[in-house]
């Protein structure tokens, strides 16, 4: 390779690799595009101590329910023993699963699709020799179910719910009267929307959160 | 020594790609396993005849790239497996290896669920780097092939090449670059750490740990039970990726740091049950050996043999043995033959995939049928979302001696009079602010000290601390951990009488 050329393509190949780490170590504009995926070097950046699953269920028509995911033939399980659908934490594309699903079995007609999140405590992981050394109450695994979202047959977005995660997020800030009580003040109990908010689909800050409703 | 000649002499010096041979081989090999069981998913996976799913669609761009058809898809992952073939082989090494990253990048793309990982954007790394090089100049049919066409096919010399031979000589700047990708790497993961305070009070790694997201981790899952040595492991893993790029380089840092290296994946393999991340870094660690090195290993290699050693006769008569089997070919011809194997494997893979008939949809009894779930289960899944039950948000609840790291070490059952006992709750994020008492209470259930503390909702543990005052009795002790008058978990001790 001509000289200049390889020069060019050393300085350009790690000015690329430095502006990875420099944007993941500055927060900034990290996650802008699918090709910084290949520049910031950030494994295992989150954890959680609850273990997650992804079911896909569909209703027919007769009211009568179907798993969707796995589908009934031979599933590739990537990393373990797990199929795809649950390397899926964003639940992006559970309905490009459910639609392969679909259209390649024998089924009634669908009424929907419902997308499902199973959480429970990953101490419950332990194998039962560990648990009896750590615990000296009895292991009672507990699962949570949360809908995350339902589609159409045709893929159509019905409900999107937020996460589990985000869901008991806002269950422990909302469990401070306080704080619900300023978030309201100053809010009308009923307002019409003005000219301006009108012509707008979409709020203009991009920070409005979907609050639980406390319990 | 000015700059310009450091930067020829670092980057621009030449040598024989030894260690980038042996990278290609084996990350080639590596990704084979990868790609192997993916081949008949490839429709599934990575077409819009399947359920392909884009890593694009997760940054809000779902139209990024095209997703193609399930025949173009098949097609392109019988080539890749072809071309990661020809690559650990060293056949028409060059455009093996483009075809290889160009095809397995974009498929990884393709499926962000079940394919893209950070191995395979490693990976996809090293194969671009290795396309650059003249890593296929030695140990490939290449090499061969070349040999032949310049009459030195009875050379046993150019197996093992000490002398300068010109061909096989090269820029070492694509070493480099893989050597400063490997730094980088670990440089941007001590960056994601430093962001993640959990990573050094050993929440983060301890909860990984009794993931099942990734292959069995039996000794994971024992090693989480002893967290303070996460907390230890955490710092000395930190210095390491920081100072790697600095010291790897020369010296006694190169061993030292490869070492490391080698110590730090082998434990990501044992205590979190990755497999193929390890092996990927494996490969691009072989960058870091120097010629010296192999001309060390090579004299050793023919001290054996001197020495009448079977394996290294058997291993120095191979090449010839392999030399001999191969056809009469040229280079030109052997290019040819490479395009028509590509082509029969295309042709041959889609047709094979289409027997193979992985939707079932061609089936004798016809296509599946769904599997029914019963209405109670899905009835259960569907109730009404809950908070997190208390006993859910404790992840333990352990008794030592002292704190390391803010977890507990020296966990004991038995006390002395005048020894501190330490109790500690560790909690599982999201919690509310919550009061939590740890209880003392005697063998027969009475309760002899409640002391409670307001746990906010940022902090993970709760410790109390307890004297073994003379004024305890010796015997059976429980410290029972409760919350909103429910007891949750606790755990025994015994006092010890006095000798």
């Amino acid at each position: 390779m001509k000289r200049w050329l390889a020069v060019a393509t050393i300085v350009t190949y790690l000015g690329v690799l430095c502006f990875g780490v420099a944007s993941h170590a500055l927060g900034f504009r990290q996650a802008s595009h699918p090709g910084m995926y290949f520049i910031v070097w950030d494994m295992f950046c989150g954890w959680s101590g609850y273990e997650g699953r992804v079911h896909i269920i569909g209703q027919g028509e007769s009211g009568r329910f179907y798993q969707v995911a796995p589908a009934p033939w031979k599933q590739l399980k990537p990393f373990g023993d797990l199929e795809r659908q649950h390397y899926d934490p964003f639940v992006n594309h559970a309905h490009t699963i459910a639609l392969n699903t679909l259209r390649n079995t024998q089924h009634e007609p669908m009424r929907k699709i419902m997308v499902i999140e199973e959480t429970w405590a990953k101490k419950f992981n332990l194998p039962d020799s560990l648990w009896s050394q750590r615990y000296t109450e009895e292991k009672q695994p507990y699962s949570y179910f949360h809908l995350r979202k339902e589609y159409s047959p045709d893929g159509t977005l019905l409900t999107n719910n937020q996460s589990w995660f985000d869901y008991q997020d806002h269950l422990c800030l909302s469990d401070n009267p306080r704080l619900w009580r300023d978030s309201r003040k100053g809010k009308p109990v009923y307002q019409l929307p003005t000219i301006a908010t009108a012509s707008h689909e979409t709020p203009a800050s991009a920070n409005h959160a979907t609050w639980a409703t406390p319990r | 020594m000015n700059i310009n000649s450091r930067f020829n002499d670092f980057f621009f010096a030449r040598e024989r790609p030894f260690g980038l041979a042996l990278a290609r081989i084996c990350l080639s090999l590596v990704l084979l396993s990868v790609m192997v069981p993916r081949w008949s998913h490839a429709r599934e996976l990575f077409s819009a005849d399947g359920a392909a799913a884009p890593l694009s669609v997760n940054y809000g761009m779902p139209d990024f790239l095209p997703v193609p058809s399930g025949t173009v898809a098949v097609a392109m992952a019988s080539v890749l497996i072809f071309t990661l073939l020809t690559s650990a082989l060293g056949w028409c090494t060059r455009l093996s290896l483009l075809l290889s990253f160009g095809l397995y990048s974009y498929l990884n793309m393709l499926d962000c669920l079940g394919t893209l990982t950070k191995y395979s954007v490693i990976a996809s790394h090293g194969l671009l780097i290795l396309s650059l090089s003249n890593c296929g100049a030695i140990w490939s049919v290449d090499a061969l092939l070349s040999r032949r066409s310049v009459g030195r096919q009875n050379d046993r010399r150019l197996l093992m090449p000490y002398e300068p031979s010109g061909s096989v000589y090269g820029d070492v700047w694509p070493r480099r670059i893989m050597q400063f990708l490997i730094g980088l790497i670990y440089l941007g993961a001590a960056f994601t750490k430093m962001h993640t305070p959990a990573f050094f009070s050993s929440d983060q790694m301890r909860q990984w740990m009794l993931t099942n997201v990734n292959n069995a981790n039996p000794i994971g899952e024992w090693l989480a039970g002893y967290p303070e040595t996460l907390v230890v492991a955490a710092y000395v893993t930190i210095v390491w990726e920081v100072v790697f790029i600095f010291l790897a380089w020369s010296g006694y840092g190169r061993p030292l740091m490869i070492a490391l290296g080698v110590f730090f994946h082998l434990g990501t393999t044992l205590l979190l049950g990755l497999y193929i991340f390890p092996l990927v870094c494996f490969s691009l660690y072989l960058a870091f050996l120097e010629e010296s090195d192999v001309q060390r290993l090579a004299a050793w290699f023919r001290r054996l043999a001197r020495r009448g050693n079977r394996a290294a006769i058997a291993l120095r008569n191979a090449v010839p043995r392999i030399d001999g089997r191969l056809p009469e070919i040229s280079l030109p011809q052997a290019r040819g033959a490479f395009a028509f194997a590509a082509l029969l494997l295309v042709f041959g893979g889609v047709e094979l995939e289409y027997q193979l008939d992985p939707f079932g949809a061609r089936r004798a009894e016809g296509a599946y049928e769904l599997v029914e779930i019963d209405a109670e289960s899905v009835g259960q899944m569907l109730r009404p979302s809950e908070p997190i039950r208390d006993e859910d948000k404790f992840l333990s609840f352990e008794i030592g001696t002292d704190l390391l790291g803010d977890v507990v070490v020296n966990r004991r059952k038995e006390f002395r009079h005048g020894d501190t006992l330490v109790a500690q709750a560790v909690l599982n994020p999201p919690h509310e602010d919550m009061w939590v008492e740890c209880n003392l209470l005697d063998a027969d259930g009475h309760v002899i000290d409640e002391v409670g503390q307001i746990v906010e909702r940022s902090k993970l543990r709760a410790s109390w601390a307890y004297e073994m005052k003379a004024s305890l009795t010796p015997g059976e002790y429980w410290l029972v951990i409760r919350v909103r008058g429910r007891n949750l978990t606790r755990q025994s001790f015994t006092l010890l009488a006095d000798e």
